[in-house]
């Protein structure tokens, strides 16, 4: 089976110990790449640790088509036992570091143990080295860019963190090309708690393929394709900040700690408002539909906007200005933070302060407070210290009732979508396998074109559809969703790409049975690792139950607690998984899981 | 297609790139009679990529449109 480096990089940082070991043709055949070989590598090596241990394991796992000359190909998935939520993390990232590692002749880096002192790995082909990383310790993500670039060239794939990966901050993500971001479920902290501020790898060597000439024949052909759809050039103008109309048009827009769904000064924030202050664009490798929209925030430097970041930022907490949602996005891009969980972080210390659950007082939309608070979060010190560890912990800090409206599923904060009136995306943040995050089922266009307000059998067979297809089969591969999910590019190229890559086709049902057995994986290792799992760890905030919405054009609607769950049942029922979540023995049979059978307990 | 500023007409919104389709993101127009959407406004929009909604109900091309209804017509989009 070709497209595959066919090894697996593993590097202790404790003793120093670098290892090379072949990937099964087994392990190619159930699990794929990306997040499969990284849930695989979770499930059997990462077993009872505290995250931030020497134990834990960081896994920068690509896939078949991962640097492929296809659509936006440069991919990689980074995964680790989440310090957040205590479960399977990971988040995908676009670097050049994707390309590197598979010409460098690796699918997978797994970085085990901990460093005694700051360092780096250096990775060129057959050569690596753990070298000393303290003049770097400390710099914030461009600065560290910039730095390795000047000793390494700039030919070289590099993910890093900042201080506040270093810090552990519980949501530090890992960066690249100044602003590339993955890893929402503190996979930065994961990379600080090992004393690992980056990773720079340089391949030369070249990806093994089936058949290269008709590879690249198709990869034009898809370019090609993707240029010429009707709303290319209107996704190269605004990008997913497109979404942010319609968000607030169908009260979907997170606005004042997801209290509402739209917000008064949402002209002020679009995308026809990004237009008017865009100055570049900028994306990862190998994509023809570059997201990054980059403008002169409010201090005059680059910050690179999306939707979640100024959803996230912006109206959920209250911000109108969006040069200064700028400022805040580029200090959370160079502090390493998740601008997803600040932006839910600060809406929540808002409401506490609003409500006087806490003494100090921030204002919604208070620009300098929310400055401040990001660098004490990453000083762990004044508000800081409330929120480093996310809302969950925080809601425990601050009592009152702040565990109603602390915006998290499994720990994660929900990224930028309101849903008091959609069922359908409440229970795919309920059920993502790594907690309230949007890339593995964004079901709202699907359910407001049908009918948003019923909680029917097919809204989940539609959220175990797109599961399977974005958190199985796009991760897996791993190439980004967008050119499928943004510009309607067609689905049936990628089995394709992977006959022409691996010498082997797919079926659609080996594609669905791929994505089943993926999830079924990351939900037992879930279980696996929290003795104290419970059907409510699939329930999204209460506030979407308890709280209407007071403004817009649904005024009055809430999400129905006994609906929700007769859905969340028939989503068990259609997993084969029991009446709390937990997969049955039968399942994990037909899936090819019979090892975590005598893990389960009962059902096993 | 006749607009005018008197008297209750529907309203038409138009969202993200259907709005560039239509060259305009918001029109009223007064009906005579209930006409079907498609009829009312003689562009060819990507019907299968579009969202209709009518009142906030959904709707579609084919939906009959009176005045003083508020007709919103958005892409099918699918969010980072």
């Amino acid at each position: 089976m070709k497209s595959y480096a066919g090894k697996i990089l593993r590097i202790n940082l404790s003793d120093g110990r670098v290892s090379r070991e072949e990937i099964s043709e087994e392990m190619r055949k159930k699990f794929l790449g990306g997040r499969g070989f990284a849930a695989k590598i979770l499930w059997d090596e990462v077993k009872g640790v505290d995250p931030l241990t020497d134990g834990n394991k960081i896994v920068f796992s690509t896939g078949p088509l991962s640097g492929l000359p296809l659509p936006s190909s440069g991919k990689m998935v980074i995964a680790s036992k989440s310090p957040l939520t205590g479960g399977y993390g990971d988040g995908n990232i676009g670097s050049m570091a994707a390309l590197h590692l598979r010409r460098a002749g690796y699918d997978v880096l797994i970085v085990e143990g901990k460093s005694e002192s700051p360092c780096y790995i250096a990775i060129q082909d057959e050569k690596v080295e753990i070298l000393d990383a303290r003049d770097i310790w400390g710099m914030m993500t461009f600065e560290a860019q910039d730095n390795l670039e000047a000793k390494h060239g700039r030919n070289v794939g590099i993910l890093l963190i900042g201080p506040a990966g270093e810090n552990m901050v519980r949501f530090a993500t890992v960066i690249s090309q100044r602003g590339r971001a993955g890893g929402r479920p503190g996979m930065g902290a994961v990379m600080g708690s090992k004393n690992l501020k980056a990773v720079v790898v340089r391949g030369t060597g070249e990806i093994p393929v089936f058949d290269k000439g008709r590879l690249r024949e198709m990869g034009r052909e898809g370019y090609a394709e993707i240029k010429g759809k009707e709303n290319y050039d209107f996704w190269v103008r605004q990008g997913t900040m497109q979404v942010f109309e319609w968000c607030n048009e169908n009260s979907c827009l997170p606005t004042y700690n997801f209290r509402e769904g739209s917000f008064r000064f949402s002209k002020q924030l679009d995308g026809y408002a990004l237009e008017g202050v865009k100055v570049d664009r900028k994306g990862c490798p190998l994509c023809n539909m570059q997201c990054g929209n980059i403008i002169k925030d409010a201090e005059n430097r680059d910050s690179e906007l999306d939707y979640e970041n100024v959803g996230m930022l912006g109206p959920n907490i209250g911000m109108d200005d969006l040069r200064k949602v700028g400022v805040l996005n580029r200090l959370a891009d160079e502090y390493g933070l998740d601008t997803i969980s600040m932006g839910s972080c600060l809406g929540f210390l808002m409401e506490a302060s609003e409500k006087e659950l806490i003494e100090a007082r921030i204002e919604w939309g208070d620009f300098d407070a929310c400055k401040k608070a990001i660098e004490d979060t990453v000083g762990k010190r004044g508000l800081g210290e409330i929120i480093f560890e996310g809302v969950r912990k925080a809601s425990e800090r601050v009592g009152g009732d702040s565990w109603d409206w602390a915006m998290h599923v499994k720990g994660l904060e929900v990224s930028a979508y309101n849903c008091h009136a959609c069922p359908g995306m409440a229970l795919s943040f309920g059920t993502s396998p790594i907690g309230a995050h949007h890339k593995d089922a964004w079901v709202i266009s699907w359910e407001i074109s049908t009918d948003r307000f019923s909680y029917s059998k097919e809204k989940v067979e539609k959220v175990i559809e797109l599961q399977r297809l974005r958190g199985g089969w796009f991760e897996s591969l791993t190439t980004c969703r967008l050119p499928w999910v943004e510009v309607d590019f067609g689905l049936h190229w990628y089995p394709k790409y992977l006959e022409a890559a691996r010498g082997d086709g797919i079926t659609q049902e080996e594609i669905s049975e791929l994505g089943d057995r993926i999830y079924t994986l990351i939900r037992s290792f879930w279980i696996r690792e929290n003795r104290s799992w419970s059907r409510e760890m699939d329930y999204p905030p209460s506030r979407w139950f308890e709280e209407p919405l007071n403004e817009g054009g649904l005024k009055g609607y809430t999400l129905d607690r006994a609906r929700y769950d007769e859905m969340l049942s028939r989503y068990y029922e259609m997993r084969g998984w029991d009446e709390i979540g937990i997969p049955q023995k039968e399942t994990l049979e037909g899936l090819g899981l019979g090892d975590v059978i005598s893990v389960l307990g009962k059902n096993g | 297609m006749s607009s005018q500023s008197l008297g209750k007409m529907a309203e038409f919104r138009f969202l993200g790139y259907i709005a560039e389709i239509f060259g305009k993101k918001r029109v009223r127009i007064s009906l005579g009679n209930l006409r079907k959407l498609r009829d009312i406004l003689e562009v060819e929009f990507p019907e299968d990529r579009c969202i209709v909604l009518i009142n906030q109900r959904v709707g579609n091309f084919d939906s009959l449109i009176r005045n003083g209804d508020k007709v919103v017509i958005m892409p099918m989009i699918s969010g980072g």
